[in-house]
């Protein structure tokens, strides 16, 4: 079975290879024998690379170790579930697994528009099998193959990672690479709209529910990364800023530009140059986030023995992207002409476009940073590195005007808003701001970014909230309904744009969310049995927390020590949390499990940071139970998680097509483009 | 109104996030160096001792002790290409996991007129890679 897997990469590289210029010439010379073989083609690679997936799968479930793949991040007794999650859990099998997800993609699409979109579909089959293909060629030939032996049978597998054995962290890495590969198809549609001449919106409009599925996935990929640091590195936050996470950023901040500008695409025929290049350039990211994330690269600017090669495979790919991308964009100008202009700075294209700015100019900070050692090392020898004060000082201004944005960019009028339109949309909410800054200031926060956070979030949420009700008014009174069902329809007439809405209430969530952290409490201590330690919330009230002792156990995989404390809130009795420590012994590794007493408000959330004693028997010598506890409140820090479940409805509720627009595309075929 | 002003804007937006990331660079920089050439920075300018630094050496195998008090962190990092180059270091503060007397580390901090680092914060390097190396299985086929 393992075996057939290897066979499956093997014959699925030429068949590729085949579609790819079966796509490009079958679309060159308007040849449908040919166009139909490169899509077939398409079918055929997704079902050899399930195969591959399939037999990586099969070899973790059966612990077949003489894979070192398998030998690097499994054993005998690791838990099925994580067995399950072994094709994604390190670069080699991550790999396959990014390209049967593009062909899976790819495979729906080549469905979708069997009878539609014609002229684009060979150059899409050709675009999109050539990436698969340069997937297949690293799989196969840069030393990274997930089927590679070791010509020996190890007694046992290294292990997973301890930190990875974490229910988010199984399904953060599959989710984050469904928002990667959903974006090779706009990118595929975008070159196939170059290559055809068919330069107008039809790209844009055919693909950009594709656009929002990425998004969706992309964001939802990483609040789920979110979590998981949160939960297993033990240390309070859920972002450091560190060139991981950072690869995974800036695909979704250039993905939420052009979320946003093909909008003014769509309605004001401009920045066509502009949608074509944020496409690329998400695309672009998207790879490169993809190999950065499990190459080590960036951490290791000073142990370069690592296996580099990969990187600059991966740097050469995208290079040629960039170029041959570049040629076409400038090949085809004269039909990206734009068709109007900016009439003035006070308009939804100029707030839009405004925003476009501000998410590209917080991707290149960030990309600036995580690269900075590299570059300065290069430069002048000397490695240089930034930190965590580095991003938060650049990105909590862009964030800050972002979320200013999100208030004003869905009301202002399109064109040239007069001062009327302003008035009627932005008095109220700026009061209602201005009314929230002045109560948290009376509340005595003081913190100026915190403030101005939580000033713009009200005044987001007015904006919106007074959007929804003006539309369910009208609608109750023009249709006579009643407030429930005019909301339903209301939302239901266009769902894009109240969707849109709802993923901004999320977003503000969010955002309110890691203001929060600016307000974050911490208490250390050392404790006996028996002894309490007590934390303020910046809410007013305080916690104490005794320490009632610890028990330690053997268990299948790791040794665990667990202390129990019970928690008090203003002196009344709210139940007990466990924090705990494990030793796994496969990996010979210490993990921190950290309890968590979550509230609407704020997470108490404390740390076993040490144990006296972890050889002997604790559970018996009282004078053996002394234990290092760090106690942390953190205020606000479920509303990220809120925000993700809000952004989700929200972002679900745009995906799905309303009847109406199912009927217009059953009915209206293909030429017809625009519309809303 | 025309593409004059709208360039305006346009070069606006870049200036402030060029200033931003100029300043925030400056302003947030730490010198990120190997044992070898933090030693050698001292040797040349002992001012340098009062500059804060990243280093990333390996903790060299059996020297971890606690030290006197609660969470105190004592042990020596080497370089990782010239492993005769060594330095203390204190650390007071909650080990990552990660951290075992073997680990590559990357510590940030002060390297002190006792010449002990202090080391403000301390990350372990296995990164996102979390792989073992085939010479790890093979020592462990030997090993039972």
């Amino acid at each position: 079975m393992t075996a057939l897997g290897e066979f499956a990469l093997w014959i699925a590289l030429p068949i590729s290879f085949w579609g790819m210029v079966m796509g490009f010439v079958g679309g060159k010379q308007g040849r449908g024998d040919l166009i139909l073989s490169g899509e077939r083609s398409v079918y055929l690679v997704f079902a050899l690379l399930a195969i591959a997936s399939l037999a990586i799968t099969n070899a973790f479930l059966t612990d077949q170790f003489q894979y070192q793949y398998v030998a690097g991040y499994s054993n005998r007794n690791l838990d099925t579930y994580f067995k399950l999650s072994g094709l994604w859990a390190g670069q080699r099998g991550s790999l396959v697994f990014w390209a049967v997800l593009l062909a899976f993609f790819a495979s729906v699409t080549v469905f979708q528009n069997r009878n539609k979109n014609r002229e684009f579909m060979p150059y899409v089959v050709g675009v999109l099998q050539g990436i698969l293909a340069f997937f297949l060629v690293v799989l196969l030939f840069a030393g990274v193959n997930p089927f590679e032996q070791l010509g020996f049978m190890p007694a046992d597998g290294q292990g997973l990672n301890p930190q990875l054995q974490n229910y988010w962290m199984t399904i953060h890495p599959p989710v984050l690479y469904l928002g990667f590969t959903a974006y090779a198809i706009p990118f595929a549609f975008a070159m196939a709209a170059l290559m055809n001449g068919r330069t107008d919106s039809r790209w844009i409009v055919v693909t950009r529910r594709w656009t929002l599925v990425s998004w969706f996935f992309l964001t939802n990929g990483i609040i789920f990364g979110m979590r998981w640091a949160y939960e297993e590195l033990g240390w309070g936050g859920y972002w450091f800023w560190d060139p991981v996470e950072n690869a995974s950023l800036l695909p979704w901040l250039t993905a939420t530009a052009f979320l946003h500008s093909i909008m003014i695409q769509e309605n004001r025929g401009m920045l066509k140059v502009w949608n074509m290049s944020l496409v690329l350039l998400t695309f672009l990211l998207t790879i490169f986030a993809t190999f950065l994330t499990r190459s080590g690269l960036i951490e290791s600017v000073h142990s370069f023995a690592q296996n580099t090669s990969i990187a600059f495979i991966f740097l050469a790919f995208m290079g040629s992207i960039f170029v041959a991308s570049v040629v076409l964009i400038v090949y085809r100008l004269p039909g990206l002409r734009s068709e109007n202009q900016i009439h003035s700075f006070l308009s939804r294209e100029a707030a839009f476009l405004f925003n476009n700015l501000v998410l590209l100019g917080a991707a290149f900070a960030v990309l600036w940073g995580t690269i900075f050692p590299l570059v300065s090392e290069a430069f002048t020898g000397q490695a240089i590195s930034v930190g965590p004060p580095f991003f938060n000082r650049v990105n909590i201004p862009i964030g800050l005007i972002l979320l200013a944005l999100t208030g004003i960019g869905p009301v202002i009028a399109w064109r040239r808003a007069t001062r009327r339109n302003l008035k009627r949309n932005f008095a109220i909410p700026l009061a209602m701001g201005a009314v929230v800054v002045g109560i948290f200031l009376a509340l005595g926060a003081r913190n100026g970014y915190a403030l101005t956070t939580f000033g713009l979030s009200a005044f987001v949420l007015t904006v919106i909230a007074t959007e929804f009700w003006k539309g369910t008014k009208a609608r109750a009174r023009i249709e006579g309904e009643g407030f429930g069902p005019a909301l339903v329809h209301l939302v239901g007439r266009n769902r894009r744009r109240w969707g849109g809405y709802i993923v901004h209430v999320g977003t503000v969530l969010i955002f309110t969310a890691f203001a929060g952290r600016a307000f974050e409490v911490e208490v250390r201590k050392v404790m006996n049995p028996g002894e309490t330690v007590t934390v303020a919330s910046p809410f007013g009230h305080t916690y104490t927390l005794a320490y009632e002792g610890i028990s330690s156990s053997v268990e299948e995989n790791f040794d665990r020590w667990v202390a129990l404390l019970s928690v008090q809130r203003n002196d009344q009795a709210v139940g007990s949390l466990t924090t705990e420590r494990r030793f796994y012994r496969v990996n010979r590794q210490m993990v921190t499990e950290v309890g968590i007493r979550s509230t609407a408000l704020e997470d108490l959330y404390v740390i076993l940071a040490d144990v006296e004693d972890f050889e002997g028997m604790v559970g018996n010598d009282p004078d053996a139970q002394r234990i290092v506890v760090q106690v942390m409140v953190n205020p606000l820090v479920g509303w990220i998680w809120y925000g993700g479940v809000i952004l989700t409805i929200g972002s679900l509720i745009a995906l799905w097509p309303s009847a109406e627009a199912r009927r217009r595309s059953a009915a209206l075929e293909p030429a017809m483009a625009g519309g809303s | 109104m025309k593409n004059g002003r709208f360039f305006v804007g346009l070069v606006g937006v870049a200036l402030v996030v060029t200033y931003l990331v100029w300043t925030g660079i400056s302003d947030t920089m730490v010198y990120y160096l190997t044992p070898t050439e933090l030693m050698a920075k001292v040797e040349e300018d002992p001012s340098f001792r009062s500059v804060g630094v990243k280093v990333s050496g390996r903790v060299v195998p059996g020297t971890y002790e606690q030290g006197e008090g609660e969470l105190v962190h004592l042990f020596q990092v080497q370089d990782i290409e010239h492993p005769e180059v060594t330095f203390s270091v204190i650390y007071q503060d909650v080990l990552p996991d990660t951290f075992t007397d073997e680990t590559e580390v990357v510590l940030e901090g002060r390297f002190g007129e006792d010449d002990v680092f202090q080391a403000k914060t301390l990350l372990t390097k296995c990164g996102s890679r979390y792989e073992a190396t085939p010479e790890d299985l093979a020592e462990k086929e030997i090993a039972e």
